[in-house]
């Protein structure tokens, strides 16, 4: 057996039945072994940088690890931005790339980059395969590193030679799981029942952990407020009356106000980002911290806690979750506070279904939410659109709300559309997506129409880069630069040329049979939504600035309006 | 390495042991410099399957924040943190 046979030998044993990428010189010999394999399919992608984009939302969709394959040189440089995506957001996956023969190694031969160097920071960890005898064990640990703990990409850069040689050594060393803390449950119990207005703050740690069910538990059983960061969304389920959405640069007013009066902030699987914190030492001004995470390096990283939980969040959430059913926090007027503010400051939006009215932004995600199936999985790309999504749809679970959070990558959506429908081939999936963001990998089409894949596409199109004008219009004077795309092509043109069926439309009484329309097609279909140019995300925060100062469509500061949800 | 030292950073002393591997020390230092540390003496002893690292940083970051994410690097094994000199004295 060798080396090539020996990588789609660990495929089987670890059961990674869909793989994406795209073959090349180097990488050769691994296409060769998946010739006689029936039990890995390959997903061919048109851009490596849509394979890596692809698993990521394959591992997000379904909970696996993703796994990208491409050649060395411009195959694995064009993987980069899809590998630091899932580097960002913690998404557990596998790349393996070829490598010129190791004779040829600093040689600048023919498609040789130093990948190994290039993507030290963006990976969980890395190897260049050096002896082909280390290759059963180097991917035995790669899969288990990236799946433990905190996940992560884990980049196996493999030499031509070491594909082909024969392994001799069938040998498997797995990776010690790292042990948790012993975290102290009494203590947490005791700041949470000391506390007159406590605040349960949860990111994208807890689906990566699996402990969504356990995380509702505790949340149902402590009966606590709580705001959800982008990559949070959906933990708290569909109408949970203590759940006031997500917080931060466009979080809703109430989220950002009980963050600001809240007395104890209990952060589970969070790693208080920017976007979410604003301005740090405002942030949260009189509260204690309870920090609980998989990846003790968070903790304390931005702000530090009062008490930290390092280990599996399923194990601390469940201890919690019995300490605190055994009396319930007495919260009432707090829990009461927060209901007033959601209810003056939650997000809102006009929506009037027979209006001959352009189509407001807004208003479409809410009707697209109101009309999809519970289980649909919304893929979204990066910007306004993108914001719209977290604020007006309501999802059910986390692994349904596909966001690229952390690095923000104009492109995602369609790609990682394409790998959640290969983790479900009978969900519905959805790529929500702006003009700008469809551009950046429309060549994925063609990967929607070989496979045939039922995905619905819907491009809100505002003919610009929607949420650069946005700050240009706010921060910069209104000084537009390089942000108009009245040149786009013709969309629905576009999607036929790749035999994609497609709609458009542009009044808001054409909303609901358009979304109808195209999820009730058993195809692939896009739809083509016209927006206006000039309609902004609110509220939103200053970048640097502090949730405190949050700007909303009359562009008043929250002082000026503090008594709407106050 | 020995860079002029900036008298107005707080300096510190770490010790790191990681395994040998071709990239042991770029991993090493490229955490080191996006985490906002400077190196201002290194050095390094390759010992059986281990390299131990001793490293003069500044910086004006907790270095228990940078230790936190050395540990997390795969390879390296253990990271103490053995002299916090504080900021030196302009001279």
């Amino acid at each position: 057996m060798n080396g090539a046979q020996h990588i789609l030998e660990a495929f089987h044993r670890h059961n990674i039945s869909t793989v994406f990428g795209y073959p090349g010189g180097c990488i050769m010999p691994l296409y060769d072994a998946l010739v006689d394999d029936v039990g890995v399919e390959h997903v061919l992608c048109r851009h490596e940088q849509a394979c890596a984009l692809a698993a990521d939302g394959y591992a997000r969709a379904s909970g696996q690890i993703g796994v990208c394959i491409a050649t060395s040189g411009p195959g694995a440089t064009n993987l980069i931005t899809g590998v630091a995506n899932a580097y960002m957001d913690s998404t557990p996956m596998l790349v393996i790339t070829g490598q010129v023969p190791s004779g040829l190694i600093g040689t600048d031969a023919f498609q040789e980059t130093d990948i190994l160097g290039m993507t030290l920071g963006i990976v969980k960890h890395n190897y260049l395969v050096d002896d082909a005898n280390a290759l059963p064990a180097i991917m035995e640990q790669a899969i288990t590193l990236a799946k433990s703990g905190r996940p992560g990409p884990v980049w196996i850069d493999i030499p031509k030679n070491m594909l082909l040689a024969e392994v001799t050594t069938p040998a498997l060393k797995t990776a010690p799981e790292p042990e948790a803390d012993c975290p102290d449950i009494a203590r947490a119990i005791s700041l949470l029942r000391a506390a007159k207005k406590p605040l349960l703050y949860s990111g994208g740690g807890v689906s990566l952990a699996g402990a969504e069910d356990r995380f509702r538990a505790f949340a149902k059983a402590a009966a606590m407020p709580g705001v959800v960061t982008l990559k949070g969304i959906g933990n708290p389920g569909k109408n949970n009356p203590y759940n006031l959405g997500m917080l931060g640069m466009h979080g809703s007013r109430a989220a950002n106000k009980a963050v600001d009066e809240c007395d104890l902030l209990l952060v589970v699987g969070a790693r208080l980002d920017d976007r979410a914190t604003g301005k740090l030492d405002t942030f949260a001004p009189n509260a204690r911290l309870i920090h609980i995470d998989a990846d003790s390096a968070e903790i304390n990283k931005l702000r530090p806690a009062d008490l930290a939980m390092r280990g599996d969040l399923n194990a601390i959430l469940a201890a919690m979750t019995q300490a605190i059913a055994e009396e319930p926090l007495a919260i009432h007027d707090w829990q009461k506070q927060c209901k007033t503010w959601h209810t003056t400051g939650g997000f809102q939006a006009a929506d009037n279904e027979e209006s001959l009215a352009p189509i407001a932004g807004p208003a479409f995600i809410r009707q697209l939410s109101r009309i999809a199936p519970d289980d649909t999985v919304i893929a979204c790309d990066v910007g306004q659109h993108q914001m719209w999504v977290a604020q007006h749809y309501e999802f059910a679970h986390p692994r349904h709300h596909l966001t690229s959070g952390g690095l923000g990558t104009m492109g995602f959506g369609l790609p990682a559309a394409i790998g959640a429908q290969f983790a479900d081939r009978n969900s519905t999936v959805i790529n929500v997506t702006g003009d700008g963001s469809f551009m950046m990998n429309a060549q994925e089409l063609a990967t929607i129409r070989r496979y045939n894949l039922p995905l619905k596409l819907i491009i809100l199109d505002n003919q610009c880069l929607g949420m650069v004008r946005q700050q240009q219009e706010l921060f910069y004077n209104n000084r537009e630069s390089h942000i108009n795309l009245d040149d786009n092509p013709d969309f629905v043109a576009m999607a036929r040329a790749f035999d994609i069926p497609a709609l458009f439309i542009e009044r808001t009484d054409q909303i609901r049979r358009g979304i109808e329309t195209i999820l009730a097609y058993k195809g692939p279909m896009l739809l083509h939504v016209a927006i206006s140019r000039e309609e902004n995300v609110w509220p939103i925060v200053k970048p640097g600035g502090s949730n405190k100062e949050m700007i909303d469509e009359t562009r008043r500061t929250s002082t000026n309006s503090k008594e709407q949800v106050a | 390495m020995s860079p002029q030292a900036d008298s107005s950073m707080p300096s510190y002393t770490l010790n790191c042991r990681m395994n040998q591997e071709a990239a042991a020390l770029e991993r090493l230092c490229r955490v080191v410099r996006v985490r906002g540390f400077r190196i201002s003496r290194m050095t390094m002893e390759s010992a059986g399957a281990h390299l131990d690292i001793a490293l003069t940083l500044e910086g004006s970051r907790s270095v228990s924040m940078l230790q936190s994410q050395l540990e997390k690097l795969h390879t390296v094994a253990e990271v103490a943190v053995v002299q916090s000199a504080g900021v030196r004295a302009v001279s």
